[in-house]
């Protein structure tokens, strides 16, 4: 009896974390199957979706069959974690961890921190974007503007997201006032070339992880939540442009 | 030179991007590398006068395909390597022209570049699709009929 629930408790909160820092949905529907069927289960099944997970599987012959579900709110990006949860779930496969290990395990991933530093992520943010401005045809000049401006937008990205918790909005102010910086800085005569800029200080918000998360589960079949990743992706740049062009209509 | 240049910076905005995507640190370097490469591609392309969306989509399978290849060898999901891959594809500065264009009222030009857009991001997506359909055969999921049964 307890074996069961505790094997569904370690299924569910793998899959919760995995959905949850963006893996994909086949992913996270094999790697729940796997688990179960290596603690034995017979008949499991598993549905995922963007925003949820329904798992089910018999826990003696031809009776008493188990079923939940857990509900995700929460779509971050951590790769790092997918990972790692990737990792414990091949462990447990191979018969390396007990039940409790596993759970131990990742109930340490789902409360670790995240891998790099807030200050880490704004820096890299910031080199990205001047990288990219350089890319699309920006000069040497116009990096440091690009970084400066990149990292207000992420700054701004990751503090409204803290406090507001608004999904869209935050991108939205995000890409207002990266490219309300820009446009500054090259006012006062930092930076030549303004749409360059713009450009770079706007990549670190690319909606990368659902993008490619779309197209994968479209093609596994994962039609449902193909779509719906879809849809967030296409808001999110939808958010990023409509408040850059706000910005752009008031101040150029 | 303007190219090695440009491929040292698409290396250090394609790590950085894998510290934005928090990617395990094993695998950012790699990430980078993929991204390096994936720049190169796709400038080689334009220079030997390819259409920039057949480029796109070259390059993107390329990505793909070694993003596939290295993620079964260090054994890390494939996202984590061709999330990076591919970014230096993403067409940000059409995009941004098309709003721009928008915004200024110019729509015939806006759709001019809006179709660009669209047109590599689809490269990019058909790019990611046939990696998969050469790392996926055997699995996957069946289509119309059943011949095997």
């Amino acid at each position: 009896m307890g074996k069961a629930d505790d094997v569904m408790d370690i299924c569910l909160l793998a899959g919760e974390i995995m959905l949850k820092y963006g893996a994909e949905t086949y992913r996270v529907e094999e790697t729940l199957e796997r688990i179960a069927k290596a603690a034995t289960f017979k008949n499991v099944h598993c549905f995922a979706t963007t925003t949820g997970i329904f798992l089910s599987f018999e826990e003696t012959k031809e009776k008493e069959d188990l079923m939940q579900m857990v509900r995700i709110d929460d779509r971050m990006q951590d790769l790092n974690k997918v990972t790692e949860v990737n990792q414990v779930s091949r462990e447990f496969v191979a018969g390396e961890l007990t039940v409790k290990e596993a759970h131990e395990k990742l109930t340490a991933i789902s409360q670790a921190p995240m891998q790099f530093p807030l200050w880490v992520i704004h820096l890299a943010a910031g080199f990205a974007g001047s990288g990219f401005s350089y890319l699309f045809g920006g000069s040497w000049f116009d990096l440091l503007p690009a970084f400066l401006a990149a990292i207000v937008s992420s700054l701004v990205l990751v503090e409204l997201e803290r406090h507001l918790k608004v999904r869209f909005a935050a991108e939205f102010a995000a890409a207002f006032c990266g490219g309300t910086t820009a446009i500054g800085l090259v006012y006062f005569g930092l930076g030549a070339n303004l749409d360059q800029i713009i450009i770079g200080s706007l990549m670190p918000l690319v909606p990368g992880v659902p993008l490619t998360n779309a197209v994968r589960d479209l093609m596994s079949g994962d039609l449902l939540a193909g779509v719906t990743r879809g849809a967030e992706a296409l808001l999110t740049s939808l958010a990023i442009a409509s408040g850059i062009a706000l910005t752009i209509s008031i101040f150029l | 030179m303007q190219l090695t240049i440009e491929l040292i910076i698409t290396f250090i905005a394609t790590v950085a991007f894998g510290i934005i995507f928090s990617v395990p640190k094993r695998a950012l370097l790699i990430g980078g590398a993929i991204g390096m490469v994936t720049w190169g591609i796709l400038q080689g392309g334009l220079h030997f006068e390819v259409s920039p969306v057949v480029s796109t989509a070259i390059a993107s399978l390329s990505a793909a395909t070694t993003s596939h290849f290295l993620a079964k060898r260090i054994r890390i999901p494939v996202t984590a390597l061709a999330i990076p891959g591919i970014l230096p594809l993403v067409p940000g500065s059409r995009a941004y022209f098309t709003m721009l264009s928008f915004v200024e009222g110019d729509y015939l030009t806006g759709l001019e570049f809006g179709v660009q857009t669209m047109l590599q991001a689809g490269a990019i997506a058909s790019g990611l699709v046939f990696a998969l359909a050469i790392f996926s055969f055997g699995k996957g999921i069946g289509h119309r009929y059943e011949p095997n049964r």
